[in-house]
């Protein structure tokens, strides 16, 4: 059965993925949501963890359900020499082939860019690795907080005068893969002036890096190495956030004299001296009574950049968010609906249907083997039952 | 040749992430004109300075051109239509998207905002520390923050809006080879305060579905375990650490100590209470301070570990894989920092730094 036209600006263009976990997943979802078709390789020996975590089922994994949308998938057993004859087969069909396996597991499979170039010459392969494919510590593996640690981003982060914290440990993956979707799309549109391919060797440590680019070139630039400073800003006083009723906490950032008056108004707080030392403590002596959602309605409607910081809690019954597209519903194959969190953009017109849930592993085995490979019913079922397709 | 040589993007930038959205594309080896007007983008004066210039907006504008126009001035009006009908995309950065590029419906026209085109006006002076904390990434900075900690900004001044800059460009990029096909343009509405969520779906998207408990804790993102940043001799280690063989690996590190010996060897797995953290880290915290970061980092990946040093902005210049990667490129003789890819095909180059103001006038006009 062919696939339901989604629309979006990449409708037409076909993406491989053989990935895990999260950074390269989230390159095919980006991909997915801009409507490219998105075709998820994978196999029962060899499965993506994140159909492992947090249940027991592998079609109804809470990671893996909250990251492919809209992501096909297909069965293939890489262990087998066929099945990476049939892999080859469904590259030759695809614009894009993505991966983030272990440093040498692609070269170990014969998907190094040499050899895939040779059964389709105008292939772009994007490879994710810790530091890219090679190097001195080309080798090295890791998670996400690594690449934030090594990519400088963590030293820059934490309270002053403490040792440095870093992001949230959740951060990094999918900056990592917005990253690879951005530079796959850049290498279409060489591909369309040039007809060529290429290879686009990332390394996500240093996509970390590129986060903090203001920094690095500071640094280069002044000789002056940047510090984690708290929520210090060097153009804006009073900034940061400030305890207010309930356990919550409002983010403010004034910059201008305006902004200050106005503050200062509507704290009541008198004749301060905005560069007093004891600033932050004088503001959150006032704030902590307040309510924070109605301090920051006031200081916004006044002029002045505020907003509840928000908890997880907060963030999930926020109407605003619901009404605005950034949390979606989808449906899976079973009819089973699920909310999850949509793309930071929204298009007109052609925006790209966002409707279907994450795949059942191989369901899109039909879809892959027949419509695009041509096989027969019965050469599938052949493969299915000698574990080709598994 | 770059990737996106022979596409025309005009620039009109309010806020950082509008920069960083035309960097990325001017870097690629698109032809980015960025209109300023006569005072000059705000980033101009933004710190630190090096000789009088801006070392935030020399970041944020290498491989642009620089155009003064006065929207005032009738003349001016007449140039930045002919500029909009010659371009292939605008970056927007004003809240209530720009009147004249409705004449020009050829135009993939991005514009950003914190909260995206349906949020009350008034939101939409959220700056950068608003978003993240709207978006929910302060709440839950630093790891394990306590309740009265207040929570954190991020890196540096600007992450929200390189997230958001960087979304944009995957969407410019994407219209812009729907424009190939088509001939048509589109509209492309970027929430900054969208992106951080997104960057979050696995943790939110996990509670919004029921199968993990949403609440107030500052400590709802968290992983738990020991992972942590830690104090060395001469600067700070991270390490991470989740399996029976990282941990039988972090021993042999630091020659088997006897209080590991204590430590059930399944410990990561099945015993990780908060009490046996604490002791861990202490132990780990008072080998780890006269250790050297480089040597315990290189031989943790020889044993497993995912023990990493946290690098300053003064180490990664020297950054043996950085040095062979390139990621620096020196340019009128300073190191600027690039993008994160070798792309075989098309390589990124810098080519100029950023444009002094007005520079491409006469030439553009």
């Amino acid at each position: 059965m062919p696939l339901p036209d989604r629309g979006g600006p990449l409708a037409g263009v076909r993406v491989l993925e053989i990935t895990k976990v999260w950074a390269g997943p989230y390159a095919g979802k980006l991909l997915a949501f801009l409507g490219a078709e998105v075709i998820k390789v994978e196999s029962l020996s060899n499965l993506d963890e994140m159909r492992a975590y947090g249940g027991v089922d592998i079609n109804s994994a809470p990671y893996f359900l909250s990251i492919n949308q809209e992501v096909q998938s297909v069965q293939v057993n890489m262990k087998s020499a066929e099945g990476l004859d049939l892999l080859r087969q469904m590259i030759t069909r695809s614009d894009i082939l993505i991966d983030n396996l272990r440093p040498g597991a692609m070269e170990r499979l014969g998907l190094a860019y040499e050899e895939v170039r040779k059964v389709r010459a105008d292939i772009i392969q994007v490879s994710i690795k810790m530091y890219g494919t090679d190097g001195p510590l080309g080798y090295q593996t890791g998670y996400a907080p690594c690449f934030a640690a090594l990519g400088g981003l963590t030293s820059l982060v934490g309270h002053a005068d403490e040792p440095p914290r870093g992001m949230n440990i959740r951060y990094g993956d999918s900056t990592v893969g917005a990253s690879a979707a951005f530079a796959a799309i850049a290498a279409l549109h060489h591909r369309a002036t040039t007809g060529e391919g290429q290879f686009i060797d990332l390394s996500a440590v240093e996509a970390m890096s590129g986060m903090v680019g203001d920094s690095l070139l500071a640094y280069g630039l002044t000789g002056n190495i940047p510090q984690a400073d708290g929520n210090a800003h060097p153009g804006m006083v009073p900034h940061g956030c400030y305890p207010c009723a309930e356990g919550a906490w409002l983010s403010l950032a004034v910059a201008t004299d305006r902004e200050w008056q106005a503050l200062c108004g509507i704290l009541g707080l008198p004749d301060a001296d905005r560069l007093a030392p004891s600033l932050d403590a004088q503001i959150g002596a006032l704030t902590s009574a307040l309510d924070a959602d109605d301090l920051a309605a006031a200081l916004l409607a006044a002029g002045v950049p505020a907003f509840r910081s928000k908890s997880s809690l907060d963030l999930v019954s926020d109407d605003f968010l619901w009404a605005s597209g950034a949390y979606r519903m989808v449906t899976d194959s079973h009819g089973n609906s699920r909310p999850v969190i949509g793309p930071g953009w929204r298009m007109s017109p052609d925006e790209a249907t966002i409707e279907r849930a994450a795949p059942l592993l191989g369901e899109h085995n039909d879809y892959v083997y027949r419509e695009l490979l041509g096989l027969s019913a019965e050469a599938l079922a052949d493969l299915i039952n000698r574990k080709v397709v598994d | 040749m770059t990737a996106l040589t022979g596409l025309r993007i005009i620039e009109r930038a309010a806020r950082v992430a509008d920069e960083y959205a035309g960097k990325l594309l001017a870097d690629f080896g698109a032809e980015v004109i960025k209109i300023e007007l006569p005072g000059g983008s705000a980033t101009r004066a933004m710190g630190p300075f090096v000789n009088g210039e801006s070392t935030v907006f020399a970041w944020l504008n290498t491989n642009k051109k620089s155009v003064v126009l006065d929207p005032g001035k009738a003349g001016d009006h007449a140039i930045l239509h002919r500029l909009l009908a010659s371009a292939d995309a605008l970056v927007d950065g004003h809240d209530a998207p720009w009147r004249e590029a409705k004449s020009h419906p050829h135009l993939v026209h991005c514009v950003i905002t914190p909260f995206g085109q349906t949020a009350p006006p008034a939101w939409q002076q959220a700056r950068a520390i608003n978003v993240m904390s709207a978006g929910g990434w302060a709440w839950h900075t630093p790891s394990e923050s306590a309740p009265d900690s207040p929570p954190l900004k991020g890196p540096g001044r600007f992450l929200p809006d390189y997230e958001a800059g960087l979304e944009a460009a995957l969407c410019i990029a994407a219209s812009l080879w729907r424009k190939r096909q088509t001939g048509k343009g589109q509209f492309i509405d970027i929430s900054q305060v969208g992106v951080q969520l997104s960057r979050a779906d696995c943790v939110i998207g996990r509670m919004l579905a029921g199968e993990q408990e949403p609440g107030p804790e500052r400590t709802r993102y968290d992983m738990g375990g020991p992972g942590a940043t830690f104090a060395c001799a001469d600067g700070h280690v991270f390490l991470l650490m989740t399996t029976s063989t990282h941990w039988r690996g972090l021993c042999a590190l630091m020659g088997d100590p006897v209080w590991a010996a204590t430590f059930p060897s399944d410990w990561l797995e099945f015993h990780c209470t908060t009490d046996r953290v604490a002791e861990f880290r202490m132990h780990f915290s008072r080998w780890a301070t006269e250790q050297h970061k480089d040597s315990i980092s290189e031989a943790a990946q020889k044993l497993g570990v995912a023990l990493v040093q946290v690098n300053t902005a003064g180490d990664l210049p020297r950054h043996a894989q950085y040095v062979h990667r390139g990621f620096f490129q020196t340019l009128k003789g300073v190191d600027y920092p690039t993008v994160p890819y070798h792309m075989s095909g098309s390589p990124v180059r810098l080519t100029t730094p950023a444009p002094a103001l007005g520079a491409h006038s006469a030439e553009v006009c």
